[in-house]
């Protein structure tokens, strides 16, 4: 066996640790863990749990939602309230639209998305 | 040398414009003719000034003509143009978060896979990548495929196996129709490649729906109003909902949460060699870093002596003879 046979064997003997050696015994130790948690508080926790569930809102929303009413995306929401408030009174006026909202509601989506992805994209995992 | 010339022209044809004004003039004022002597006449730049400007007209009436896009779609029916989203995994030096992968996969198989077949992806793809092998198999052997025929010509059927392929919801397109509203679900294996705007088109698409559809817009029965969607109406109702999977991991599992992921497995699924491209393409920066490095320095090696050589020249020692030559340049 070559000097170069026998670095490179002990290279990979210790360069990539197996993957399989380590995982169970974290695994273990997360089990552990949350074991001793759910012993010592365990009716505290499954309330938080519940209640956890029942609040999730998705930030695409509530980011996009900030973006539309932020001044960046004023003139596309005043637009899309202007575009809005005309079709709403032709409808009710004549019985029927003779424009729709589309376009408007595309730039004011468009600048909504573009202002929230980023933000988004950092709170999300 | 043209544009010189071309430029040249138009100057004299400028003065003579210029003279010819001033020659006009001067005749009105008086009858004498006196600066008109040394000036070309207008006329004799007649031919290629209106020869130029014959050529700049055609050139505008083309444009007008057949200059400008054609937009015969409205922006409605080209749909909103995705925005572009900061994907991690998009990066250059950047890999597919496999912990994605498989909240991605768990969103797949508990919402997407009740009406979109993933027809190209093998469980023994998700082995290393998605889930580990034990957990691949038990995964297939949920699942029943056909046997080869037996001794009497029969197809049985047997537990999947690692190299069967991901079961179809529909037996075939025309059964996926039938079941929704004559709409076909595409495959999603390559869906991410398939899209123009790949991860960000399908990302606002399952994000995208608004609450209502904005005013006066018409949606269609049956159709639901999605502004990414080309028309905007499209078949496919909102299907991601707040809490709709719960993760192993604990992730909060919001609307935006699950597309994320779904579309990072489904980019994953049009692309698995994506790690191992990007992996390829390290190696070959490396070992070309490493030889460019080497020939320069070989290349310092090499030319050490041709550029540190000194080329003297030693005069040969002048004799009194030469000086009583004639020299060349004194007449004699
Ligand atoms: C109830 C059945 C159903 C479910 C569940 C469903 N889809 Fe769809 N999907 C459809 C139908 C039907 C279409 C075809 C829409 C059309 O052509 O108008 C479609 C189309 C699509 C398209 C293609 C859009 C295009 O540009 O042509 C994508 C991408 C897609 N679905 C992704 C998903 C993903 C990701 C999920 C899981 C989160 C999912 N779908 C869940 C029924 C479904």
């Amino acid at each position: 066996m070559g000097i170069t046979d026998f670095i490179s064997a002990a290279w990979d003997t210790f360069s990539t640790p197996s993957p399989d050696a380590e995982e169970p015994a974290q695994a273990n130790k997360e089990e552990e863990s949350s074991d001793e948690k759910e012993e010592s508080s365990d009716d505290a926790e499954e309330e938080e749990e519940e209640e956890e569930e029942e609040e999730t809102v998705d930030p695409k929303e509530t980011l996009e939602e900030e973006c539309r009413n932020s001044k960046e995306c004023h003139p596309a929401k005043h637009h899309y309230d202007a575009c809005v408030e005309r079709v709403t009174s032709q409808i009710d006026n004549d019985g029927k639209a003779s424009e729709d909202c589309v376009e408007e509601f595309f730039h004011l989506a468009h600048c909504a998305t573009a202002c929230a992805a980023p933000k988004l994209f950092s709170q999300l995992k | 040398m043209l544009a010189r010339s071309a430029l040249r022209t138009a100057r004299s044809a400028g003065a003579a414009a210029r003279n010819a004004t001033s020659k006009t003039a001067s005749r009105s004022a008086s009858s004498s003719s006196s600066t008109a002597e040394g000036a070309a006449p207008w006329t004799a730049n007649a031919l290629p000034v209106g020869a130029s400007a014959f050529a700049i007209g055609t050139v505008a009436w083309y444009y007008h003509l057949y200059g400008r896009n054609v937009d015969a779609m409205t922006p409605a029916e080209e749909g909103l143009h995705p925005t572009q989203y900061p994907w991690e995994h998009a990066k250059w030096h950047k890999t597919f978060d496999h912990q994605a992968l498989r909240r991605g996969f768990q969103v797949y198989q508990e919402v997407c896979a009740s009406c979109h077949s993933l027809e190209r992806i093998p469980y023994r793809a998700l082995v290393g990548n998605i889930m580990t092998v034990d957990e691949a198999k038990a995964l297939a052997e949920e699942n029943e495929y056909d046997t080869e025929p037996n001794d009497q010509g029969e197809i049985e059927k047997r537990p999947g196996k690692l190299s069967d392929y991901l079961p179809s919801p529909y037996k075939n397109d025309e059964a996926a129709r039938a079941a929704n509203n004559g709409a076909l679900p595409p495959d999603l294996s390559l869906m991410v490649k398939a899209r123009h705007g790949g991860c960000n088109y399908i990302f606002s698409l399952l994000t995208g729906y608004p609450e209502e559809p904005p005013a006066g817009a018409v949606v269609q029965e049956g159709l639901n109003f999605n502004p990414y969607f080309p028309g905007t109406g499209i078949a496919m109702a909102r299907v991601l909902y707040d809490d709709l999977v719960e993760y192993d991991d604990g992730t909060t599992a919001s609307t935006s949460q699950m597309a994320k992921d779904v579309v990072e497995f489904l980019n994953w699924a049009a692309e698995p060699e994506m790690d191992d491209r990007k992996k390829m393409g390290w190696k070959v920066l490396s070992v070309s870093a490493v030889l460019f490095a080497l020939s320069i320095w070989v290349k310092r090696y090499k030319w050490a002596p041709i550029k540190s050589r000194k080329i003297a020249y030693n005069p040969p020692i002048r004799s009194p003879i030469l000086d009583k030559l004639p020299k060349p340049n004194q007449k004699s």
